[in-house]
């Protein structure tokens, strides 16, 4: 590997895990709360993306196709979506919080088929361009070229994870959250309202999902009902291998996921057709050798 | 008495239950296997909306041999599992002949189940070299495969002066069979494979392998999927700044690749099927198309269109719905469509191919000459 090669595939690496660690850090919050896999967040990052499209073409005709419009997309989308996955809590999980754990998993991948059927309904299976006007002006590191936007966005969910990490740790309604997930009786017994700990969660978590959608709808410029299938799997498997139920592990596993699969593809004589081998490769060495991850703790297991 | 009245109720009921049977097989039911769901679905909804517009036009002509055609529909979503279970399901409904099928790979499992039934099949889209191999006699593949696509695609690399291609793929039956049959008629012609790479499909993200692909210096680009992962690739491959040219196999032949890639997708070469925007003859077939299903017409409407009436055809060329002389009537095919001429080989394949080069232009697929 030639040194441009090496600095090219730390730019790609880096794009596309700070999408996987956004993504990777709502499955991890709502983990953290309730334990609960929650396989529609795939969904939630595709819905993200296609109200993110909408407000777009929307705003667009008045602010044009630039930035500002990128901005008022993805703020608008973030709480469309964070309100979806609430709704979601509400109406699907919440019935289930004391069911057995196999129950409220099957109700995950239900709540997920909805959102994808849904979409595949509404938009005849369309794939739908989202085409932004961000330009190509950027830096020139040696031979690479690194756009603004390449840079804006990995600093966007950056910033974005800084201030959920910030939350956490630092306000009320953080200390909330980690009571709740390390015993919700409790948590209940001294005065916590725990139904609106968890709903804040699921906002939370699916604002971020919605976030990372909307940037990678901007930034690849495609919009499909598909499109968070993929990109469920990889974020589990960042959550996983940061610890899943910890916010700054969410962040590390999903950099480093999107470098493995840069640099395992680069390797000689590997073709990028083993990319998804190093990917869920990892995942099963960490669930075996490793299941709670590099930042994880151990979680009892209430049963 | 009371029991003869009782016999007589009895028989009567008999006889009108055998006469309610003797309608319904009389009646010719066309089942149509194509992804109504998951990723192609739009390509699928396109075959189901021409065919049946074709057996609706025929039916309003009092059908054929005397008969109603109706049609019913299997959604196999592009899956070999699933494609299994809907072919398993025509068969069982007990149709008279099948058509449709786009993804090879979902195609390929279901051959053996309507070969063992002696069903008929006409196959729309799906084009790899493997299905013709696997055919039982029964199956009939009406768009041309994936070696006439390669010698096609060959000839177009010669002609623009390429001499290091990359080939790239999604890993599935279909793009990797045209990946492959590419590169060694391309090797055999004299030119070099600088790069074979394969991406994951719904993966939106190609950088990885759009770094290999430029510092393995190709002066092209030869993408055999389809038309999503097309529009992302040509777009992240010029943004990337790749300079050389890109062609795109049949897969990508959708209004949706250029509106996705945009003005990266300007003088990309596609190798295309019959399509309606290319056909002279196809305007009016657009134009009714649009207003019955308020969408444009895709890629393959023309050729499901044209097989809908090659079926009836057939049909009434064997004079009876006998599965075995509809084949034989199938076999023995001179048809003019659409989207060109069906005549099958002793193979069942095309036997003249129906691939034409295109290059966007403006936004816009024309005709390369």
């Amino acid at each position: 590997m030639t040194l441009d090669l090496v600095i090219q595939q730390l730019v790609n690496g880096l794009i596309v895990g700070s999408f996987y660690a956004l993504i990777a850090l709502g499955y991890s919050m709502v983990f953290g709360v309730i334990k609960l896999l929650n396989f529609a967040h795939g969904d939630i990052y595709m819905s993200g993306a296609f109200v993110g499209l909408i407000v777009f073409s929307f705003v667009g005709v008045w602010v044009g196709n630039g930035w500002l419009g990128v901005v008022c997309a993805l703020l608008v989308s973030m709480l469309a979506v964070g309100l979806l996955g609430v709704v979601i809590e509400r109406f699907a999980y919440r019935p289930m919080r004391n069911a057995p754990r196999l129950s409220i998993l099957i109700t995950a991948l239900g709540a997920s088929m909805v959102l994808n059927g849904s979409a595949l309904a509404l938009t005849g299976g369309r794939h739908f361009a989202f085409n932004t006007d961000l330009g190509f002006a950027g830096l020139d590191v040696s031979a690479v070229h690194i756009t603004y936007t390449q840079i804006v966005l990995v600093a966007a969910s950056i910033l974005l994870m800084a201030g959920m990490q910030a939350f956490v740790s630092r306000t009320m309604y953080g200390k909330a959250m980690r009571a709740v997930s390390i015993d919700m009786g409790a948590s209940r017994l001294m005065g916590i309202d725990v139904d609106r700990v968890i709903a804040l969660t699921f906002f939370m978590g699916s604002a971020l999902a919605a976030g990372g959608g909307v940037m990678a709808g901007a930034y690849y410029g495609s919009v499909h009902f598909f499109m968070g299938f993929i990109m469920g799997l990889k974020a589990f498997t960042a959550a996983v291998i940061g610890g899943i139920g910890s916010v700054p592990g969410a962040m590390l596993g999903g950099l480093l996921l999107g470098l493995l699969e840069a640099y395992g593809s680069s390797l000689p004589f590997v073709g990028s057709e083993w990319r998804d081998v190093f990917v869920f490769g990892a995942l099963i060495l960490f669930l075996v050798f490793k299941p709670t991850g590099l930042l994880g703790r151990s979680v009892v297991e209430r049963v | 008495m009371v029991v003869s009245f009782k016999r007589l109720a009895c028989a009567t009921a008999l006889a009108g239950l055998a006469m309610t049977t003797a309608t319904a097989a009389a009646e010719i039911k066309i089942g149509i296997v194509a992804p109504m769901t998951g990723q192609l679905a739009s390509e699928g909804q396109d075959m189901e909306n021409a065919v049946k517009m074709a057996i609706d036009a025929a039916n309003a002509k009092g059908g054929v041999n005397g008969d109603k055609i109706s049609t019913t529909t299997a959604d196999d979503a592009c899956d070999p599992q699933q494609a299994v279970t809907a072919g398993s399901k025509l068969v069982s409904e007990g149709v008279t002949a099948i058509v449709g099928g786009y993804c090879s790979g979902a195609v390929l499992p279901t051959l053996k189940i309507y070969g063992d039934a002696g069903v008929p099949f006409v196959i729309i889209g799906a084009n790899s070299t493997k299905l013709v191999a696997a055919n039982q006699g029964n199956a009939f593949l009406a768009n041309s495969t994936g070696d006439m696509q390669a010698t096609t695609a060959v000839d177009l690399f010669k002609k623009n002066g390429y001499k290091k291609i990359a080939v790239i793929d999604e890993g599935d039956a279909y793009s990797s069979d045209l990946a492959k049959l590419t590169a060694e008629a391309f090797k055999n012609a004299g030119g070099e494979i600088a790069a074979k790479e394969t991406t994951t499909a719904g993966e939106q993200d190609y950088s990885a392998v759009v770094t290999k692909v430029k510092s393995s210096g190709a002066d092209a680009v030869f993408w055999t999927a389809y038309h999503a992962g097309g529009a992302l690739l040509t777009k992240q491959l010029r943004q990337a700044g790749f300079q050389g040219g890109i062609v795109l196999g049949d897969g990508n032949n959708s209004p949706e690749y250029l509106e996705i890639a945009g003005s990266a997708g300007e003088g990309v070469f596609l190798l295309s099927p019959p399509t309606v925007d290319l056909l002279s003859g196809a305007a009016d077939f657009k134009a009714k198309y649009k207003e019955a299903y308020g969408r444009d017409a895709g890629a393959y409407a023309a050729l499901s269109h044209d097989v809908g009436d090659l079926i009836v055809d057939a049909i009434a060329r064997a004079k009876s719905a006998d599965q075995k002389a509809i084949i034989e009537a199938l076999k023995a095919s001179d048809f003019k469509g659409l989207a060109g001429e069906i005549k099958f080989t002793d193979k069942n394949t095309l036997q003249t191919s129906n691939f034409r080069p295109v290059i966007a232009k403006g936004g816009k697929w024309v005709a390369d000459e």
